[in-house]
């Protein structure tokens, strides 16, 4: 199977083209074109228990469809929202997403929804988050660039900006500042994430477009 | 006994610089084998260990050059990792779970605090507004009642013709003129509407209207119990529960939007309100302060008011008879401490002398039901 990420990074959208014997798991409504030749099949995200628990508290689908084909075929995967999209390969690690992030991963790759607890919740990053494990390859989307960071010690994250980070990373809510300079300079709380790890960030932030679009709408 | 565990490792030479790995605890030390058969080992005594992640219960066991780093998350690792290095680990273990409980009840203690400071804020905030509200509906003038009820009387479905027999009418007017100065507040205006129906009921809309059906008419043997009645409604209206009623029932908007001035809007959803909710139902708090008030005003207009105890009587028992009518008074177990609550207030009253209502009560009544029997009459 190649994949290629395109049109990278407003409007990126991952062509994959899948050989006889591949197949790839993608989010519902998350393909955009494909070849006649690629056989679709729509699943429960991991049985109906779960996949119910993913729509609610995943800001996923309640379904995902994998797709395989008998003779090869083309097909283009994409996110709702502009942004980038970013591949990880797993190798047995894991990693947690930020609700709505998930768009495809390889068969090998386990989906799985994680209580992410009330700091998180506060931190504007939801109460849940997905966690991906196993072997192989996957996608994930983000409102805006994506940008990657390997930490070690502390870094600080404004809320609402952190996409992906993996379990090893540990993560704080604070405040940007002091009290004053917290609540007047627009930085509010931020997320405090101490390493070893690897944390991904997105560039743009959905709140700060709904605040933006709300102070545009009277 | 060597035990296996499953983890990750980081290192450099790692494709991707990390990798799922099972930990395996070896005599010579912390050993990590990847999916792809790369195999990692960190000696004890160079191990540093390290203890946090998202869960806060990681341990990260790392060279001493930091270039390799394997952890696990499994809660029986640390225990393990101490007896397989002999306790050489123990004290750096100690001090992460030492930091790890720490932080871990700075955290309780924050959040607590936090959850108990948006709890009063929204509870205290319910009720500055709930009370402000009152305040507010308390501070509109009168006139807006009858604005509100008058709107509301116009638009509403009486259940039956209105009667129109001028020796009834005047009856109760005399009746209701005979209170009126009595009333606690000034300026509003009580109109009084008969209605034909067996419904054994009155009520009173704000501002002063008020109507009575035939069948409570037809029920009350005196005058004097006729006048308990008004004194009740008309005590409804001049303690403005109506009003009082909409800013509740329409909740803390209406609070917010009676403080900020918005009254057409208070108007509209009050008039739409007062037609679709069933018309006597105060809350027992109104209506026990309204059958207080009532009792006061009787007293003052010096009316018996142990004719409010004997109407409330006389309807229990006739009401056991006829479950189900929309009654002036349920005969609801609750209600039962509310007629125990007239009968006690009339009881504490000093004694004075009481005049009668200069109505001819029979002649009333009589009215009423000839009225029936005509309409029966046509009917056949």
């Amino acid at each position: 199977m190649q994949t290629q990420i395109r049109d990278k990074p407003s409007f990126a959208n991952i062509h994959v083209r899948l050989e006889p014997g591949d197949q790839i798991v993608a989010e519902a409504d998350a393909m955009a074109s494909m070849s006649s030749t690629i056989d679709m099949k729509t699943q429960w995200s991991g049985g109906f228990v779960k996949g119910v628990l993913r729509r609610i508290f995943g800001g996923e689908s309640m379904f995902v469809n994998t797709f395989s084909t008998q003779s090869g075929g083309e097909l283009v995967l994409t996110q709702p929202f502009p942004g980038d999209i970013q591949c990880i390969e797993l190798k047995g690690n894991t990693m947690f997403l930020q609700p709505g992030a998930f768009i495809a991963c390889e068969p090998g790759v386990k989906l799985g929804l994680g209580w992410a607890g009330l700091k998180m919740f506060i931190a504007r990053e939801g109460l849940f988050r997905l966690k991906v494990s196993g072997t192989g390859r996957i996608w994930f989307g983000a409102y805006g660039g994506i940008f990657q960071r390997e930490i070690d010690s502390e870094y600080i994250v404004d809320s609402g900006h952190l996409v992906a980070y993996e379990p090893t990373v540990a993560v704080k809510i604070a405040l940007a500042g002091g009290i004053f300079s917290s609540f007047f300079s627009g930085e509010g709380l931020v997320t405090r994430v101490t390493g070893p790890g690897k944390i991904y960030m997105q560039s743009r932030s959905f709140d700060g477009l709904a605040a933006w679009t709300n102070s545009h709408l009277y | 006994m060597e035990q296996t565990f499953s983890g990750g490792v980081f290192s450099d030479s790692l494709d991707g610089g990390r990798a799922g790995a099972e930990i395996e605890l070896m005599p010579s030390g912390v050993g990590a084998r990847t999916p792809d058969g790369e195999a990692f080992v960190i000696p004890y005594r160079d191990c540093q260990v390290e203890v946090g992640g998202f869960s806060g219960r990681m341990v990260f066991c790392r060279s001493a050059d930091r270039s390799l780093t394997i952890f696990c998350e499994e809660s029986k690792f640390p225990k393990a990792l101490s007896f397989a290095s002999s306790g050489m680990l123990d004290d750096q273990l100690k001090l992460g779970a030492k930091q790890r409980r720490s932080e871990s009840r700075r955290g309780l203690l924050i959040g607590t605090f936090l959850t108990v400071g948006f709890l009063l804020l929204v509870v205290g905030g319910y009720f500055t507004i709930r009370s402000g509200a009152r305040a507010a509906v308390l501070a509109l003038p009168v006139s807006i009642d009858a604005q509100i009820g008058d709107a509301a009387m116009d638009s509403m479905d009486l259940g039956g013709p209105e009667v129109d027999d001028p020796v009834v009418i005047a009856a109760l007017e005399s009746i209701v003129d005979r209170l009126a100065p009595t009333a606690a507040v000034e300026g509003i205006d009580f109109r009084v509407h008969v209605v034909d129906s067996p419904e054994v009921n009155a009520f009173a809309l704000p501002g002063g209207n008020m109507v009575v059906y035939t069948g409570l008419i037809r029920d009350a043997e005196t005058a004097e119990q006729m006048a308990a009645v008004l004194a009740h409604e008309m005590s409804h209206a001049t303690l403005r529960h109506g009003l009082q009623r909409i800013g509740q029932s329409l909740g803390i908007w209406a609070g917010v939007s009676l403080l900020i001035g918005d009254l057409s809007g208070l108007m509209g959803a009050g008039v739409d309100m007062l037609q679709i909710a069933s018309v006597n139902s105060y809350s027992r708090a109104h209506e026990n302060e309204a059958d207080e008030e009532g009792i006061r005003m009787l007293y003052a207009a010096e009316i018996n008011p142990a004719a409010m105890a004997d109407l409330f009587q006389l309807m229990k028992e006739n009401q056991a008879e006829l479950p189900g009518i929309f009654s002036w008074v349920s005969t609801h177990p609750d209600h039962a401490s509310r007629i125990a609550n007239v009968h006690d207030q009339v009881a504490a009253l000093p004694p004075r002398k009481y005049r009668e209502i200069s109505v001819d009560w029979p002649e009333v009544k009589r009215r009423i039901n000839q009225d029936d029997n005509r309409e029966n009459a046509e009917v056949e």
